[in-house]
């Protein structure tokens, strides 16, 4: 609790700090951790996400409520999503397409539906939800155009299946009329990398502040020392792991050996 | 998916290379059940294990290369256990381990020019429904007929000595005397090399291959068959557990040395049970498993799949 209370002094006296803005309004985040440690016990966590819309005070209050959107972006892979069809009575891996600069992980947070938050043009250009991402095909494809949207929707799908991707509209809590709270769920099996945290205050369709943090997800202690050896000293690794499986055998045989 | 029922608290295990946890008495036990057979069987295992934990979640990469590790515990184990009761014949396990290590390099050039293609998926699932369905169904069928020849009364006369077929008319001949065997090195060479390519390309010990071959080909008796087959794929899989790290970089040593503390401890009990039971019996049940696991992979071809799509990271984070 003292925490989130420091981090709600930080985030106002943040907002009041910047007083220099060039819009009217103003918004200001933090995070609850910059860092996601892995170790052996990792289930996933969750990350707490605060901020604060500041006013500036000659600016006119608008009317209606403004609108949040935060985005947790993992970073960026290529991904071939693959389609199974009949080949001499048998299911094959027939069609296939690549998207390129795709994220690892997206989970979205806002205050209502995305379709309700602006236009196309807007969504598309910020990639504000799952409709919006641009999954671009790398290199050639084998899937006829008209098809293609399927492979779009297929791999959407999928994602979700997996806990990679989400929108979850309505998750912002209001703790008063400008400050907020919300937290996003990162699963098991998020991929490590440095993550965005970005957040999109708009009201009635046009974006007026935006912000954007940086999250590390990383492997620490003997996770971390096994995956470094595993990359670095590949032969070294091998080795050890056969010499493991050896003795494992040799010991067993031995225990076994009395009875 | 599957992983989602293994996800609980407490007994869970985050596995370094793979990525993901794991609760860690589901993969004991595999390891132990898995073990268990193999010990029984003479079989290292990577033909059952490999499916069961790409099923549970664990990337198909991943399983292949850590599944090598394993067959190295779990038949180390075993091995000792058949070197204490010499029932290893070293001098047809290496010439078979020098037809293995040609058949390999081979393997390995086929497996590079199917991943480039595509299609490296439907070869291991058709080859796995052909060669589980033709062994498994000889065996079945041999089997069967062993038992009720042995039932009914019959004389059984499982080896005579002075028995030939056309592979003892071949030149460059070599005494096994462990086997009392006087046999060409052709055949045994050939073989090794066979199951080496064979076992390269789809992950595998290919023991399962190698038992029944050694009995029906060569007639190798069944006492020395099952330790000599075991020698044989200890020293495969270890070097392509060190192959796999080096080249892939998926042996992930935290789940392997979870699946071989379960696996040498089944491998124990399989090795003993093994010894109370008849060849024949030995061979109908083998023969039923290898015949399960093809059907497995038949149905999965033949059915109309639950998803038609699969996506699979190329390059970047988690890949």
């Amino acid at each position: 609790m003292i925490r989130y209370l420091a981090l709600m002094v930080a985030a106002f006296l943040a907002g009041f700090g910047s007083g220099k803005a060039l819009h009217a309004e103003e918004l200001v985040t933090a995070l609850s951790s910059d860092l996601v440690s892995i170790q052996s016990n990792f289930t996933g966590t969750d990350i707490v996400i605060f901020g604060q819309v500041a006013r500036d005070v000659n600016s006119i209050s608008r009317s209606g409520d403004y609108d949040l959107v935060i985005i947790v972006e993992g970073p960026p892979q290529e991904v071939t999503t693959r389609r199974k069809g009949r080949f001499l009575g048998v299911w094959v891996n027939r069609y296939y397409e690549t998207f390129e600069d795709v994220p690892s992980f997206y989970a979205l947070v806002s205050t209502v539906k995305v379709s309700e938050l602006g236009s196309r043009e807007l969504l598309d250009k910020h990639r504000i939800g799952l409709n919006h991402l641009n999954l671009a095909i790398a290199r050639r494809s084998s899937v006829p155009l008209s098809e293609r949207d399927d492979f779009r929707q297929a791999f959407l799908r999928l994602r979700q299946q997996q806990g990679l991707f989400s929108e979850r509209p309505g998750e912002i809590e209001f703790l008063t009329s400008t400050m907020f709270r919300t937290n996003v769920p990162l699963p098991a099996n998020i991929p490590v990398g440095t993550y965005k945290v970005k957040s999109f205050l708009l009201h009635q369709g046009s974006l007026l502040s935006k912000t954007e943090a940086q999250l590390h997800v990383a492997k620490t202690g003997f996770e971390q020392v096994t995956f470094n050896l595993a990359q670095k000293m590949p032969i070294a690794y091998g080795l050890l792991a056969v010499f493991l499986a050896i003795f494992t055998g040799w010991l067993a045989s031995v225990i076994f050996k009395k009875d | 998916m599957r992983c989602d029922e293994l996800r609980q608290p407490i007994v869970q295990l985050y596995l370094p290379i793979a990525e993901i946890p794991v609760n860690i008495f589901v993969i004991f036990g595999m390891g132990g059940a898995v073990g268990f057979l193999s010990g029984l069987f003479g079989i290292g295992g990577g033909f059952l294990l490999t499916p069961l934990l790409i099923f549970s979640g664990i990337p198909p990469a991943v399983s292949v290369a850590t599944v090598t590790t394993q067959v190295v515990a779990s038949s180390a184990s075993a091995v000792i256990s058949y070197w204490r009761r010499k029932a290893i014949d070293f001098k047809l396990a290496i010439m078979l381990l020098i037809g293995g290590v040609t058949g390999s390099s081979l393997g390995v050039m086929l497996f590079d020019l199917l991943q480039s293609l595509g299609q490296l998926d439907l070869v291991i699932s058709l080859s796995y429904v052909t060669f589980l369905g033709t062994i498994g169904g000889l065996m079945l069928f041999e089997s069967i007929r062993a038992i009720r020849r042995r039932k009914t009364g019959a004389k059984v006369t499982a080896r005579r000595p002075g028995q030939h077929n056309w592979i003892h008319g071949l030149p460059f001949k070599m005494r096994f005397r462990q086997s009392k065997l006087y046999v060409s090195v052709i055949p045994v060479l050939g073989l090794g090399g066979i199951i080496g390519f064979l076992g390269t390309v789809l992950g595998i010990g290919g023991g399962f291959m190698m038992v029944p071959a050694l009995i029906y080909l060569l007639r190798v008796p069944t006492s020395v068959v099952i330790g000599t087959s075991l020698f044989q794929i200890l020293f495969t899989m270890s070097s392509a557990t060190v192959l796999h790290a080096v080249s892939t970089q998926t042996v992930d040593i935290v789940l392997a040395l979870t699946l071989m503390i379960g696996g040498v401890i089944g491998a124990q009990f399989g090795a003993r049970m093994g010894q109370n039971l008849r060849g024949d019996q030995l061979r109908l049940l083998l023969a039923l498993l290898v015949l399960g696991v093809g059907l497995r992979f038949a149905i999965d071809l033949l059915l109309t799949p639950k998803d038609l799509y699969s996506i699979a990271i190329i390059t970047g984070a988690g890949s």
